[in-house]
């Protein structure tokens, strides 16, 4: 024993002589920034990372795979899980993928539906974002302001939907009757909840005073500036090479959006900036989404004020199956491009459904962005991020 | 404000998938296939690295939307069988973008259904890195050249292939799918009270 202690020390003073040689650091498995669960390998040297190995998987369900062996209608009770901040936005382009196959497209009223409750999905998904990221870097505050108008929106879309989180409401060739709003025996009751529209338009003023509010309280903070400003950096072109999307992708100053040239919901009938940041650093990211609330208020406000009257739903036959054929059907969703490749062969399920998540690319570039930075700085960049691990993990 | 496309958009927007789809397929020397709105360019598994350099280079197609394969087989352990026999293979897919009109083409290339490889394109789009490590747990597929071809998802200890349509769903097995058990017959075989749908 004593002949392998002392062998320990030997060994010892070796390495205390090689003391550029870089320390593994592990990081999780755990909530780095309460998303999910996410573990990080990173070697350094000293406060520097010279290599970062995200290891993912912790929360791998096989949805891919669940898919096959469900029908349609069981696959959007699934779907909504993925990112379940945003759990509505999640439904939408799967169901007009499938809408795509059988020739059957929403009626405009529920085309209509589905965007506020996207809308909103966005603003809740923004506000967990503004709550949670300047708690990561020690600011407090903003995390009751954000989660109150959160709650706001969260209970409007549980009027609706009856749902919080995982709504379930889209149908294949519209929305679902609503529940709120009477028996559904009664044809002429089956509409948005009655003084859905007027507190609509309240809380979308309420929020829009919110979102004044948290940028008075963290945009001139000099801590979080100093946390945040050129920190992170994330080139366009890198990030475009990675899959990065979405606010990640417009604040490194690229003005794309596939709400403003795709169509799988009207977004073209609205009036909507694209907000885009200059730099690419977690402070341009943090912006992004601010400004981006305030835009989908707009939309929503224009939304309520014009919304048509049809039905809620197409005429679908009771048993559903998609006629065989493939296409790929993407959607602007909070924390990036969504997609959902859908094969049919014909049958009551998919043959494959590939599903595009915006938070695994989105992740994809940690190796790269964390590369040379500053250790402090890892939940700094990260959480600019504002990544789901369940959207990463599907 | 709600009116629908005129038909005149409609058909340009057609024309204008058509353009795009052709300019791909002839810059990637494949060939091009668009339905319901998906552009899809078919090449050579020879070509497949060069065609993924070229959309990344002068076709503008630099943003790596995913990378993904579907399993073309007969004999399905999980869902349903194909109605007409398929032609036995990997079809590997990998869809890219440009970042100004939205355009999108999904390059694709059959791979053999016995041993499917395929060099890496994860030097030409550095995000398709952890898509093929995804895929080469998922389906089996060989990516040639990878710099780092570990299990993504999967513990290092699995063993199968899951995505592979003959890879068992064991809760299936257990107990067959519950949901066919919900499922009437069609009308028109005597099934179900009505052909509409509540709340059409």
């Amino acid at each position: 024993m004593q002949g392998t202690f002392a062998h320990h020390l030997s060994e010892a003073a070796v390495s205390v002589e090689l003391e550029t040689e870089g320390m593994t650091l592990n990081i999780g498995p755990q909530h780095p920034s309460t998303h999910g669960v996410l573990r990080l390998v990173a070697t350094v040297d000293g406060e520097r990372a010279t290599n970062v190995r995200p290891v993912i998987g912790y929360m791998h369900r096989g949805y891919e795979k669940l898919s096959e062996v469900r029908t349609y209608p069981q696959i959007i009770t699934i779907i909504n899980r993925i990112d379940w901040v945003s759990g509505f936005a999640n439904e939408v382009p799967f169901v007009v993928a499938a809408e795509r196959l059988m020739g059957v497209e929403a009626p405009p009223r529920a085309q209509w539906i589905r965007l506020v409750l996207t809308e909103m999905a966005r603003i809740s998904s923004h506000l967990v974002f503004m709550a949670s990221y300047p708690l990561e870097l020690g600011a407090a505050t903003p995390l009751f302001f954000a989660l109150r108008e959160r709650e706001r929106v969260l209970d409007l879309l549980e009027s609706v939907t009856g749902g919080r989180f995982h709504p379930n409401f889209n149908r294949l060739g519209g929305v679902k009757p609503v529940y709120a709003a009477g028996p559904v025996t009664k044809k002429a009751g089956m509409d948005i909840p009655s003084g859905f529209l007027a507190e609509t338009r309240d809380a979308m003023t309420k929020v829009l005073a919110t979102c004044d509010e948290i940028e008075n309280l963290v945009a001139g903070n000099e801590v979080f500036l100093a946390r945040t400003k050129d920190v992170g950096i994330m080139p366009a072109d890198i990030a475009a090479s990675y899959g990065v999307s979405g606010p990640n992708l417009r604040a490194s100053g690229v003005g794309f959006d596939l709400r403003k040239v795709s169509d799988y919901l009207p977004y073209g009938d609205f009036d909507f900036d694209v907000p885009v940041g200059r730099n690419g650093d977690c402070w341009d990211r943090w912006w992004v989404r601010l400004e981006e609330i305030r835009q989908s208020c707009r939309i929503i406000t224009q939304a309520i004020d014009g919304l048509p009257s049809s039905p809620l739903q197409a005429k679908v036959p009771r048993i559903i199956k998609v006629p065989a054929g493939e296409t790929y059907v993407r959607a602007e969703n909070p924390k990036g491009e969504m997609g959902y490749h859908l094969v049919s062969m014909g049958g009551l399920g998919p043959y494959r459904l590939k599903i595009r998540s915006a938070s695994f690319s989105n992740l994809s570039i940690l190796p790269w962005i964390l590369e040379e930075a500053l250790v402090p700085d890892f939940i700094a960049i990260m959480g600019s991020l504002d990544f789901v691990l369940g959207d990463v993990d599907r | 404000m709600t009116a629908s496309p005129s038909e005149s958009t409609v058909s340009e927007a057609a024309d204008a998938l058509e353009e795009f789809a052709d300019r791909v397929a002839a810059a990637v020397g494949g060939r091009a296939e668009v339905a319901h709105g998906t552009v899809k360019v078919r090449v050579a598994p020879s070509a497949w690295k060069e065609a993924l350099t070229v959309t990344s280079g002068d076709l503008g197609l630099v943003f790596l939307s995913w990378l993904s394969a579907t399993d073309w087989t007969n004999e399905v352990a999980v869902g349903d069988e194909p109605d007409e026999p398929v032609e036995e293979r990997y079809e590997l897919l990998c869809a890219v973008s440009d970042l100004s009109d939205g355009n999108l083409a999904i390059i694709s290339t059959d791979l053999d259904h016995d041993s499917p490889s395929i060099p890496s394109v994860a030097d030409v789009y550095p995000g398709a890195n952890w898509h093929e490590r995804e895929a080469a747990e998922m389906f089996g597929i060989d990516f040639v050249g990878h710099p780092d071809l570990t299990k993504l998802y999967l513990p290092d200890s699995f063993e199968g292939y899951p995505l592979r349509k003959d890879f068992p769903l064991l809760s299936r097995e257990v107990k067959p799918w519950p949901g066919k058990v919900d499922v009437e017959d069609m009308p028109e075989n005597g099934g179900g009270p009505s052909t509409e749908n509540p709340g059409a």
